[in-house]
């Protein structure tokens, strides 16, 4: 390398490093800068000269050149800080309170929130997710299903109708004949979506959201099934979350069980939430019924499997603490803010 | 169902608290919904003689009795007709409680004291009777505490029964399950009578046209009988099952029906025309008056119950006005019948009369039990009637029922439940439900028979729940899914959502979720006069209102009524979107087109004056700018957007399509004055946006690839024009791509001036334009040379030329 260059290099930081030493007055601070840190100051027009360098002399003495520049830098800001604090903080620190400058950030609503999070569950354990019409044929939401036209379990639901036989699906469960009529098991598949019932008072909503699951393979038996939603409500509710299983009646399963988890509100004391029984019903499931299977041309003595089906909107009011189902189509900011 | 628990008592022991009670019906499919104590409240309660009825005084229909409590003769205020000399009725004192919670005090009626009240049942919550105060039996010793009188403490069960088990709509169907899951047998109750009358055969017939309809009829006749009220007890119990006492007669057969879950119904017998029965289809336009007095014009859904004359019942839904019993009825035939559940079920919703016979009938009743329960009527009828009953049974079994014989593979409920019970152990749960079990010789399999209560068990796997059931759900062990992950992938739309979602909240947009059914008249500030695509409705042939009567057909309406709603609440500045299903009717398909749309809605403040910012109302390049970014983020390239005229429900002036080559995947704009007048909303700044996700999908490329990126340094040169205002920036933008070819980077516009410096008709506008080759550095020489063309391309093109300075 050029002595001469790293000379006045040498030359020029110790020059400048005494006067910076000298400086008392923060007023001195400008001057000194543009002098030797400016694009046209002293430090800046040597390193121009690099250019006169052979290729080879450049990259070191660049290196060189570049540290001084750091070190009277850092040397240049020490002085400014402690001139400024001596002079008794006439010139402010950065006012780290003062409010930033916050991106607007929006809120999904809390039934997406839920649906994700049961869709996530499921999706770990292998489920995949699965979708249907919402204007159903009268064949998928019931016929198929096991509800023929005088089934009394029709009344279970209060119907939408678009025409003779056509609904508006009034539940998910739809989907399940839809996705067996094109794929053969093993299948397991999730199935969220909105319904619809004629039923509107204080705790009904005309449309609300269901999550949907199937499974059906050799050899599945009811002691999977509750060892699937067992799984399900510690990971939604937590691992000590207690749970039971009670038959009850669903026409496309056999047998149907409703599970019902320990009241997260009384903690099983009894409650207006829980109606004093200590348990909130979460989920319906069962064994899928032969007679679906027959529908779907599955061999029933080849294969077996469960179905379940549960409300969202009941899940998210537990988990939220929410006590009014109407919220959830009113689309408060007040209340979408909160998620 | 409600039934009280010293009812269930009467058919089964029941050693159970009532709370652990409710547990064991619960677990066993029974569910009970609530529990509530009758008669707690009684202790200030107690048996009171009336000695003496004075009027009172001051108010005409008030009288003064002087009663004795047992250890007290005291003065009460009463106003019961039936309040005489004599009687003995309870007598609430100063502590006590009345069912309603109301606390009784010591006071003055009227200036007179009263040291307590006397009683009417209503008041202690014992049935809904007020006609005047409770009569106890004379046999009473004043003071006896009220509670002691009757059968209390009891505990009325709501118990929820599900389709299918009509033979829990009883309490000895539901004492059949307590017995079956505790091991209690049940008891034997008091049926049948010793019938002195006249022999049936003489006195009545039962013809059958419709055997399918009415597998068996079967009528009793007694004679003579005394029309008057109830006893206590049975219009208790009636009272705590929901039923209304109406007299001895009517309130035995809806007793029965409570007990043994079959419906009867007693005719006046000299109302029937020649006293006999005959059971058909009602004929097209027949018309037949119900006991309710509502007439009703009958088809052949209707199976009628007829005498020799007219009909005089619609089978198994409700009896009519000309047979009823009266006050002066004196004989009767009393029903006790099997109908066909699909004829009940079809004739109850035709006719939209559903009654607690047709809920029973229709989900099924005991073909079995038909007789036993027309015994157990007799009984009654007998106790609290009197009468002569006929000798024998009418009884019309035309159909005769044969109760299924059900295979069972005890090796297949193990597979099934994921369980190992044992074959013996089965078995005791089939007897436990009093099922006949059959051993299929050396095979491992067994024949059950279930009781003709048992409707719902048909199959295998009816045996395999009851299995379940007995065994009780809690024990069968919970396992691990074995999951082979299925075929199939996710659809597309899902994936898209998911991003959309986290990219609309990132760049601050709330997401709402509105109903799918609107009104018809949602739409008609976006379309106006002539309706359009958007009014191709799904129509409810039912909704619940007007404003719920269609599937919508475009998101915009719940934008806007959503908008509405929080202005309303003072939240002013809004950013929404939805992601949602639209509707359209289509000709010859059954099912509408379902039509996936992501829409969004911005109005009010887009920034608020903060220390480094000035206040800025939204504006339309707001939207814009957030499409230009979602689409890209998504992977959308080469979108563009074109003014348009015309889009339902957006200004004239300001909206725009979005293109993908030709297709149109959207539209953006401000709200259109009628759509903004339509919701109540302030004028402007109201910006709309509708993508169409199908149009985005296919616009989507199928996969991404990697582009390497340029190693060479890119140049920049500043291009500012003066043009026309009407020239439109993309047409300029337009010129540059194509003159920049394959060297030109990008485009950016940095400024935009139309003021006073400039001409009025002209616009300045300027463009920082970045090159770079992929092949080497640009040579400054070539890239002016394409700036050149550029220039003067748009100078051809625009008349635009270089601002000077």
């Amino acid at each position: 390398m050029d002595n001469t260059l790293k000379d006045q290099l040498l030359e020029l930081e110790k020059r400048a490093n005494d006067e910076i030493d000298a400086i008392n007055d923060p007023s001195d601070l400008e001057p000194f800068r543009i002098k030797y840190l400016g694009k046209k100051g002293a430090l800046t027009s040597l390193m121009k000269s690099l250019g006169t360098l052979s290729h080879e002399e450049r990259p070191e003495a660049g290196k060189f050149a570049n540290q001084i520049k750091v070190n009277l830098s850092r040397h240049f800001q020490d002085v400014k800080l402690s001139l400024e604090a001596g002079r008794g903080g006439d010139v402010a620190p950065m006012d780290v309170t003062l409010p930033g400058r916050e991106p607007l950030y929006g809120h999904l609503h809390p039934i997406t929130l839920v649906i994700k999070e049961v869709c996530l569950i499921f999706s770990r354990m292998g489920f995949r997710v699965v979708k249907g019409p919402n204007v159903e044929l009268d064949y998928y939401n019931f016929e198929a299903l096991n509800l023929p036209k005088d089934h009394p379990a029709r009344d279970m639901q209060d119907t939408f109708y678009i025409s003779q036989n056509v609904v508006l699906r009034t539940h998910t469960s739809p989907i399940q004949v839809r996705v067996m009529e094109t794929q053969k098991p093993p299948v397991s598949v999730i199935a969220p979506g909105k319904v619809y019932r004629r039923d509107s008072d204080v705790s009904h909503t005309p449309m609300f959201h269901q999550v949907e699951g199937l499974l059906v393979d050799r050899d599945v038996s009811f002691g999977e099934l509750k060892g699937t939603l067992t799984h399900f409500i510690h990971q939604m509710f937590g691992s000590d979350t207690r749970l039971r299983f009670r038959p009850s009646f669903f026409p496309f399963t056999e047998p149907s069980a409703e599970v019902d988890i320990r009241c997260v509100i009384c903690g099983g004391k009894g409650c207006r939430t829980c109606s004093h029984t200590g348990w909130l019903e979460i989920l319906g499931s069962g064994m899928v019924d032969p007679e679906v299977y027959g529908f779907v041309d599955y061999d029933p003595d080849g294969y077996s499997g469960f179905a379940f089906g549960m409300g969202i909107e009941r899940i998210a009011m537990l988990k939220y603490g929410i006590d009014d189902i109407q919220l959830f189509f009113k689309n408060d900011m007040r209340f979408l803010n909160q998620f | 169902m409600k039934v009280s628990l010293n009812w269930l008592k009467e058919h089964v022991d029941i050693s159970l608290s009532p709370e652990e009670l409710g547990h064991v019906l619960t677990m066993a499919g029974l569910e009970v919904e609530g529990i509530e104590a009758v008669g707690q409240n009684l202790d200030h309660i107690l048996a009171a003689k009336i000695l003496e009825v004075t009027p009172h005084p001051n108010a005409d229909r008030l009288s003064l009795c002087r009663v004795d409590t047992g250890t007290d003769i005291v003065q009460v205020v009463c106003g019961a007709s039936n309040a005489t000399e004599g009687v003995l009725a309870p007598l609430i004192l100063p502590g006590g409680k009345l069912s309603d919670g109301t606390k009784m005090k010591e006071g003055r009626i009227r200036g007179e004291i009263s040291k307590g009240m006397l009683l009417a049942e209503d008041e202690m919550g014992l049935t809904d009777d007020h006609a005047g105060i409770m009569i106890l039996p004379e046999s009473t010793t004043p003071g006896t505490p009220l509670s002691s009188l009757l059968p209390f403490p009891d505990w009325v069960f709501d118990v929820s029964i599900t389709p299918n088990r009509p033979d829990c709509a009883s309490v000895l169907g539901i004492a059949r399950e307590i017995s079956a899951n505790t091991g209690k047998p049940l008891k034997s109750f008091e049926h049948g009578v010793d019938a002195k009358g006249p022999i049936i055969d003489g006195l009545t017939s039962v013809s059958i046209q419709d055997p399918d309809g009415c597998p068996r009829y079967a009528a009793a006749v007694v004679q003579d009988v005394c029309l008057k009220p109830a006893p206590f007890w049975m219009r208790y119990r009636l009272f705590q099952s929901g039923v209304r006492s109406i007299s001895n007669l009517v309130d035995v057969s809806n007793y029965v029906m409570l007990e043994m879950g079959q419906p009867l119904h007693a005719f006046d017998y000299d109302r029937l025309g020649e006293n006999r029965i005959e059971v058909r289809r009602a004929e097209k336009g027949e018309v037949f008056t119900t006991l309710d007095g509502v007439k009703r014009d009958l088809d052949p859904e209707t199976l009628l119950i007829c005498d020799g004359e007219k009909p005089v019942a619609l089978a198994g839904i409700m009896g009519g006005l000309n047979s009823e019993i009266h006050e002066k009825t004196k004989n009767i035939l009393v029903e006790s019948a099997f109908f066909d559940p699909i004829t009940i079920r079809r004739g109850s919703k035709r006719l939209g009369l559903s009654t607690e016979a047709s809920y029973r009938f229709e989900r099924g009743a005991d073909i079995g039990g038909v007789i036993s329960s027309l015994n157990r009527a007799l009984y009654f009828i007998n106790l609290l009637a009197g009468g002569v009953t006929a000798k024998g049974i009418m009884d019309n079994y035309s159909k005769p029922f044969t109760a299924p014989r059900i295979s069972f593979r005890p090796e297949k409920a193990n597979a099934v439940l994921g369980t190992s019970i044992s074959k013996s152990a089965m078995k005791d749960y089939f007897h436990a439900l009093e099922m006949k079990v059959v051993e299929d010789g050396n095979q491992d399999n067994l024949y059950v028979i279930p009781p003709t209560f048992r409707v719902d068990i048909k199959r295998e796997v009816d045996l395999v729940e009851e299995v379940a059931r007995l065994h009780g759900f809690d024990n069968i062990p919970v396992l691990s899914p074995r999951i082979t992950p299925s075929e199939g992938s996710e659809s597309p739309d899902l994936l898209l959502r998911d991003k959309v979602r986290t990219m609309m909240m990132a760049f601050g947009f709330s997401e709402i979720i509105t109903y799918s059914f609107v009104s018809p008249d949602s739409v008609n500030a976006l379309v106006g006069e002539t309706p359009g695509a958007l009014n191709a409705f799904t129509r409810i042939m039912n909704p619940l209102t007007v404003d719920q009567s269609v599937l919508r057909t475009s998101l915009i309406p719940g934008l806007m009524e959503t908008a509405r709603y929080n202005i309303l609440h003072e939240m002013e500045d809004l950013k929404l979107f939805e992601w949602g299903k639209v509707f359209f009717d289509r000709e010859n398909e059954l099912q509408p087109l379902e039509k996936i749309c992501l829409a969004g809605i911005i109005l009010g403040v887009h920034t608020e004056k903060s220390w480094y910012n000035k206040k800025r109302p939204v504006d339309f390049y707001d939207v814009k700018g957030t499409l230009a970014v979602l689409l890209k983020g998504l992977g959308l390239e080469g979108f563009r957007f074109k003014q348009e005229k015309d889009l339902p429900g957006y200004d004239v002036s300001i909206s725009s399509g979005i293109y993908c080559d030709d297709t149109r995947i959207g539209l953006v704009g401000f709200a259109s004055p009628e759509v903004i007048e339509a919701y109540e909303l302030k004028m402007g700044h109201v910006c709309l946006f509708e993508l169409d996700v199908a149009a985005m999908l296919s616009a989507l490329p199928e996969k991404k690839t990697f582009v390497p990126f340029g190693k060479f340094p890119a140049v920049h040169r500043d291009l500012s024009l003066v043009l026309d205002r009407r020239i439109e920036c993309g047409v300029i933008m337009d010129i540059i791509k194509e003159e920049g070819r394959d060297l030109l980077e990008s485009v950016h516009v940095f400024d935009l001036y139309e003021g006073e410096r400039i001409d009025q008709s002209k616009k300045a506008i300027s463009f920082k334009i970045s090159f770079r080759s992929d092949r080497g550095t640009l040579d400054g020489e070539a890239v002016n040379g394409l700036y050149e063309a550029m220039v003067e391309k748009i100078g051809q093109k625009t008349g635009g030329k270089l601002r000077e300075g």
